[in-house]
């Protein structure tokens, strides 16, 4: 029902932009004319436009064998690589003698040549489109006389280089993670998946920011109708600015009144082209690290990428104990207070009466207990997380022993809850994916107070409910909770189990429709025939 | 817009549904009774007595340095016509709320045994917090309440250290027996069965087992000590069986685990002990003559651990004629159980339910006597098969040479 | 699925509307299970057979697949309509109007009840001092969630919760037999008095419950995508079902004794509350708390849905989670009113529900409708 809330809200406000007035902000101004033949003219414009900013670089020089053409080169001081710029672009220019004799249009051709060195080479007609080019990094050439600019590439400028990624690291696999860099990101995946079916979309989005945003997918191996509804979806957006592709996320993902994620987000590339290979698609947002990646199933995030690089036997094991800990994270503390404030018979004498004496001298209901002790823990996380690194150190000793032993000792809390909080703490890090693991955080309280409320009967009822929800949530029109819920057998070898790296024949039936069949059956490695082994062995 | 109001109601629902918490109960609002102990008082009214645990000092708390100078349990006791009477009175000295899902001992007095268990069981198994795995046992000689004033020293709580007694030594040993509420209540409405319940009572001074310093002193003033079977007719005590043919009753109960059984061997008197390791009994119904008959079947296998005289057990032979003493000795012991049920007139080996199960039409007709009638009178065959497996580290006990 | 991506986003309401739903037969096949279990492994089912129970359960699931091939022949001649259309194409609009109110009645009336039997049941065990209402109220807006979100959905929370059950089943099983409480003795004599104690049970109680009780998927069956698989899918499950229920009441049966077990509110209960292992597995009332919750969900879901749907048929509305909430508190209320009391309610259950609602409703009003669609059939009449 909240769903159709969002629905009916979605619809006004798409009404209310077709009728009202433009929000697209500041860039609306740049006006879609063509640019002035004169060159003074467009510099002033130029410079009018852009708040006389003392990055945007206008350098004036003159052409031909009399100097006598005036000219212009218009960059972006720090977008641009400068060397390339006045390596490729200036020196070329100045060194050749220019033709005066030519027509405006062979002018264009004369100088296409001359630039050849750079890549890119673009030209502009209006405005709109040469800021565009301008804060892409390109460098715009204006002449005088001629009423168009030509654009060459010379994208460059710092940027973080490739770095080990800060989540989801691995013990064993590739260090490099994405970076802020859309074309270096693409790079990746390219490196690692050299075919040309390898397809590559990139679109603006943002009305101010218009920051590029591309989609990754292999043709072929994709559905067509899930890219198909992703191009649509973002084409959908209709944003001012995107920073993050968080803002993406929300703006495509099938459900908003969740805390499951529905997109899946990385900062690996190998993860990226492995879900690629299954025939998910990827965005890329220039400016941030982090891939979406969907459709994403729950399962998916209890899914490690070193469980495909490890052995088959002990990934599964893991994978097990994954979801062991996310369910830990997820009802320690309600099953805690369940047992100790509805269902002492539950407990083991021996250990229901070593609780009941620690929390002889504890002045709080369990449930106040309890609460307190979790909003403290996530304090300290918060805490934690943004704290420069020098300080969360001593946010964590002060957290540890002022919080955890002083509290015990004063006999505020009693070392039962504290050891429940800490496993809950410790399991709610363990889960491979952050995203997931914040969901489980929210839902905890929920759980906690309908355990104070109801004992277990209000814990099963919590975990009812969210499991429904969960069967009701698509992504991108597949069911969230495949292959366990619809059940599809063929599937179940890479969940919770991981078979053995030779059995996985199939990709994911409901991402894929068309190309499922992902490697021949026969690969089972075996060892050498006798009669090999034995002449290995006689030589 | 109803959408709206749908959502607005339901959520007052909610909060109205949220507003109460009726089942919940704090653990420091709750007093842990561990043990209940029954008597008869002089006016013919129940004697309750509650053991409750006092948690603070038990272990656990005492990392705290709380008080582990107190005592682990505390008694509380109260009158009434029953026992749920008596529980709810006990509130008047209690100021906790008491809890009895953690009750894992019923002592019944000997005097209450003898009048009839069913006045209180049906109180135990009705009620949803009494477990019905809670052991019971019988005070023999002290009332139930003397049994639970006692303190204990290695397990703190007494009536953990009954019922560990209890469980090691029907393990071990082989004389006592496991019965719960469910068992007992189970026996009580089978035609074909009667009780055998464990018996426990006190060694020692009474008085001085009640204080903190019986548990500081390496031999206690006063210990609780598991003693005999009390053998019911119905629901009463009618007799009590002790040593070797109380080990004869569990034989045929198939309770018997591991054991040992001391043997003499050429004259000379338990010169030769046996400890059984597996034991299984099987009890058969026949009907011949339009009487039933039963044939029991004991099958064990053992060790020999001692010898007291010079024997070759390396010798098959030898080994042969040694399981067969064993198997005259337990014969005897067993026999010896049935007879003395059968003085008493009360099957409590469940000889009648394999009667019933081998020929109901028979058991109809012999039910209601059986006890009485039939059961004094019905043979009952006994053969054993004792297997000796190993002897041990030693072939030949050493010759004392001087 | 994909199929519906288009419209996932800003359609999904439409996406569950009455005709699109389509749940595959494996789906169907939990749900049946689910459901039969429902309740029936919690209550003391055919107990008055004694140790011969589980002949009675098996002779419940014999006669209920005879009573089952009606209302699959029903189904395989209309393959595409629930139990109220189809109705009223055989007898005639007014008529099969009206049956159809009775069975959205019926529907709906059983839904409270197993609401009520799962209230009581929760509150003699483990929340004495809750009031009956509340605990109801909880299961209730539950129910009302999962029957908002559809039968698809539904289906496949059943596919993970019968995973769940049959883990803890297993387990269950498993830590009964090594606290070695098991004495198969106690399932002898077998017939100690002869067939008409079992006989009498299977007529009086294990036929309609819970196998009569598939009259309720004939509302269901229209809705999956392979209907020719679909009789295959529900026998299979009665069957398994059958069989689950048979070895759960000979074990209740040969841990408690045909007395304890016969005078048992709850024999599951009482075979778990026995369980000890090692001085660590006891005190597991919770295995049954589970069961009970997921079991009693499930069952309600599905009888609370086919009211829903039948009531939408009839009255002509397009979406059900329109009615959900009209009719998920009428069956709350209903809960709490049908009865002062447990033994009234029991009675009632036993007495009057057996022979005035379950024999009419499951088995006479479908076999005259499938000997009506028969002749109807054979002489052309049909109005296909």
């Amino acid at each position: 029902m909240l769903f159709q809330w969002g629905m009916s809200r979605q619809k006004k406000r798409m009404d209310v932009k077709q009728e009202g007035p433009d929000h697209s902000g500041e860039a609306s101004d740049v006006p879609q004319e063509p640019l002035s033949a004169e060159l003074a003219v467009n510099i002033d414009i130029i410079r009018q436009k852009t708040g006389e900013s003392n990055d945007v670089v206008i350098r004036r020089f003159a052409l031909g064998q009399e100097w006598q053409i005036k000219a212009a080169i218009i960059f972006v001081d720090g977008l641009v690589d400068e060397k390339n710029v006045y390596e490729f672009v200036l020196t070329p220019l100045l060194q050749a003698s220019f033709p005066l004799a030519l027509e405006e249009k062979e002018r264009f051709q004369w100088i296409e040549k001359k630039l050849a060195a750079v890549g890119g080479v673009k030209h502009i007609s209006d405005w709109r489109k040469l800021f565009f080019e301008l804060f892409s990094g390109a460098t715009v050439m204006l002449i005088d006389g001629v009423p168009f600019a030509i654009s060459a590439s010379t994208k460059g400028g710092e940027y973080r280089s490739i770095e080990e990624p800060q989540t989801q690291i691995a013990v064993r696999g590739p260090r490099e993670g994405f970076t802020e860099s859309l074309r270096t990101n693409t790079a990746m995946i390219r490196r690692r998946i050299r075919n040309p079916n390898l397809w590559l979309e990139t679109m603006q989005i943002g009305t101010v920011t218009q920051t590029d945003v591309a989609i990754m997918y292999i043709k072929g191996i994709a559905n067509n109708e899930i890219i198909e509804e992703v191009k649509a979806r973002l084409r959908r957006i209709d944003i001012d600015g995107v920073l993050e592709s968080g803002y993406i996320e929300q703006l495509i993902e099938d459900q908003t009144f969740t805390t499951f994620p529905t997109t899946y987000h990385t900062e690996r590339p190998d993860i990226v082209a492995a879900n690629l290979l299954e025939g998910r698609v990827a965005v890329f947002v220039e400016g941030t690290p982090f891939v979406l990646v969907a459709p994403a199933l729950f399962i998916q995030f209890f899914q490690a990428v070193e469980d495909y690089y490890a052995r088959f036997d002990i990934s599964t094991a893991l994978r097990f104990l994954r979801v062991l800990i996310f369910f830990i994270s997820l009802v320690a503390p309600a099953i805690y207070i369940a047992a100790t404030t509805f269902h002492q018979e539950m407990i083991p004498t021996q250990l229901v009466i070593a609780i009941a004496a620690q929390r002889e001298a504890v002045p709080f209901p369990g449930f106040v207990e309890a609460l307190v002790m979790e909003v403290t823990f996530e304090i300290l996380r918060e805490a934690g997380v943004r704290l420069p690194r020098a300080v969360g150190q001593a946010v964590s000793i002060v957290g540890a022993l002022v919080i955890g032993q002083a509290a015990v000792e004063a006999g505020f809390v009693s070392s039962a809850m504290v050891i429940v909080v800490s496993i809950t703490a410790i399991a709610s890090f363990a889960t491979p994916s952050f995203a997931i693991a914040i969901s489980a955080r929210l839902i905890r309280f929920g759980l906690m107070f309908l355990a104070a409320m109801f004992g277990f009967y209000g814990i099963m009822m919590g975990i009812l409910v969210m499991t429904i929800h969960l069967c009701s949530l698509r992504s991108f029109g597949v069911p969230y909770m495949s292959p366990l819920a619809p059940f599809i057998p063929t599937n179940m070898g890479d969940t919770l189990f991981r078979l053995p790296t030779w059995m996985f024949r199939e990709r994911p039936r409901l991402i894929n429709q068309k190309n499922i069949v992902r490697q021949s059956g026969d690969q089972k490695p075996e060892p050498p025939a006798p009669s090999r082994q034995e002449k290995g062995g006689g030589s | 817009m109803r959408r709206a109001i749908t959502v607005i109601v339901s959520l007052a629902i909610c909060a109205g549904l949220l507003s109460g918490c009726w089942s919940q109960k704090e653990l420091t609002d709750l007093a842990f009774i561990v043990a209940i102990g029954l008597d008869k008082t002089e006016d013919g009214k129940y004697l309750v007595t509650f053991q409750v645990v006092n948690p603070g000092n038990v272990a656990g708390a005492t990392q705290r340095g709380g008080g582990a100078a107190g005592v682990p349990v505390s008694i509380y006791t109260s009158t009434g016509d029953t026992l749920v009477e008596a529980s709810r009175k006990a509130s008047e000295k209690l100021s906790r709320l008491p809890y009895y899902a953690h009750t894992n001992l019923i002592v019944v007095g000997e005097e209450v045994a003898r009048e009839g268990l069913s006045g209180v069981l049906d109180a135990m198994e009705r009620g949803n917090q009494l477990r019905p795995t809670a052991h019971l046992v019988i005070a023999r000689t002290y009332l139930a309440k003397d049994v639970l004033t006692v303190l204990t020293p290695i397990d703190k709580i007494s009536a953990n250290q009954i019922i560990k007694t209890i469980e090691f030594s029907s393990k071990n040993w082989g004389e006592t027996v496991h019965v719960d509420i469910w068992g007992a209540i189970h026996c009580l409405a089978t035609a074909g069965r009667n009780l055998v319940i464990t018996g426990v009572t006190v060694e020692g001074d009474l008085k001085r087992g009640k204080r903190q310093e019986n548990v500081q002193s390496s031999v206690p003033d006063a210990r609780i000590k598991l003693e005999g079977l009390a053998l019911f007719k119905n629901d009463r005590l009618v007799d009590w069986v002790d040593g070797p043919s109380s080990r004869g009753v569990l034989w045929l109960l198939d309770c018997i685990r591991q054991t040992n059984l001391t043997v003499s061997w050429k004259g000379k008197k338990e010169a030769i002990n046996y400890q059984v390791v597996r034991a299984k009994t099987d009890v058969k119904a026949k009907v011949k003559d339009g009487r039933p008959v039963i044939s029991v079947h004991i099958q064990a296998e053992g060790d020999v651990i001692e010898t007291r005289v010079p024997i070759d057990l390396s010798d098959a032979s030898m080994l042969f004629q040694l399981e067969k003493e064993i198997k005259k000795n337990l014969k005897q012991e067993v026999e010896e159980a049935i007879e003395t049920a059968q003085r008493d007139k009360t099957d409590v080996f469940g000889f009648g339910e394999a009667v019933h199960r081998t020929d109901p039409r028979l058991w109809k007709k012999i039910e209601s006597k059986w006890h009485d009638r039939y059961f004094p009178e019905l043979d009952v065959t006994v053969t054993a098969d004792m297997y000796i497996r190993r002897t041990g580290l030693r072939n030949k006990p050493y010759t004392p040479r001087g | 699925m994909i199929g519906e991506m288009g419209s996932a986003q800003t359609d999904k309401g439409g996406e569950i509307q009455l005709e699109r739903i389509k749940i595959n037969a494996r789906q169907m096949f939990v749900l049946i299970v689910l459901f039969e279990h429902g309740s029936a492994i919690v209550i003391p089912l055919g107990t008055s057979a004694k140790q011969d129970v589980w002949i009675a359960i098996l002779l419940g699931l014999a006669l209920g697949l005879l009573v089952f091939s009606v209302y699959g022949r029903l189904f395989r001649y209309y393959p595409d309509q629930p139990l109220i259309v189809y109705m009223q194409r055989i007898v005639g609009a007014p008529l099969g109007k009206l049956l159809g109110i009775v069975y959205v009645t019926y529907f709906l009336y059983i839904a409270a009840r197993v609401l009520r039997d799962f209230g009581e049941l929760l509150l003699t065990f483990a929340y004495p001092e809750t009031p009956l209402f509340v605990l109801n109220a909880i299961m209730a807006l539950v129910v009302m969630y999962g029957a908002y979100k559809g039968l698809e959905v539904l289906a496949r929370t059943g596919e993970l919760f019968l995973t769940l059950l049959y883990v803890l089943a297993l387990s269950g099983f498993v830590l009964v037999l090594v606290s070695g409480i098991v004495d198969l003795s106690q399932l002898q004599p077998v017939l100690e008095e002869g067939w008409n104690r079992v006989w009498k049970t299977v007529f009086t109680e294990t036929l309609y419950v819970p196998f009569g009780e598939m009259i309720v998927f004939t509302m269901l069956f229209p809705y999956t995508n392979n209907p020719a698989k679909v009789n295959r899918a529900a026998i299979a499950g009665m069957v398994f079902t059958g069989v689950n229920l048979a070895v759960i009441a000979a074990i209740n049966m040969a841990v408690l004794g045909p007395d304890a077990a016969s005078r048992s509110a709850f024999p599951l209960l009482d075979t778990i509350r026995r369980v000890q292992v090692a001085h660590f597995f006891e005190r597991l009332d919770v295995f049954f708390m589970i069961a009970l919750i997921i079991g009693g969900f499930f069952k309600i879901s599905i009888f609370f849905y086919a009211g829903l749907v039948g009531a939408a048929h009839l009255f002509g509305i397009s979406r059900h989670q329109r009615i959900v909430y009209p009719l998920g508190l009428l069956v709350l209320l209903l809960s709490v009113a049908i009865a002062s009391n447990y033994a009234e309610h029991i009675y009632e259950g036993l007495k009057i529900v057996t022979f005035y609602l379950h024999i009419p409703l499951q088995i006479i009003i479908p076999v005259l409708l499938l000997v009506i669609a028969a002749i109807r059939r054979r002489f052309g009449q049909s109005t296909k």
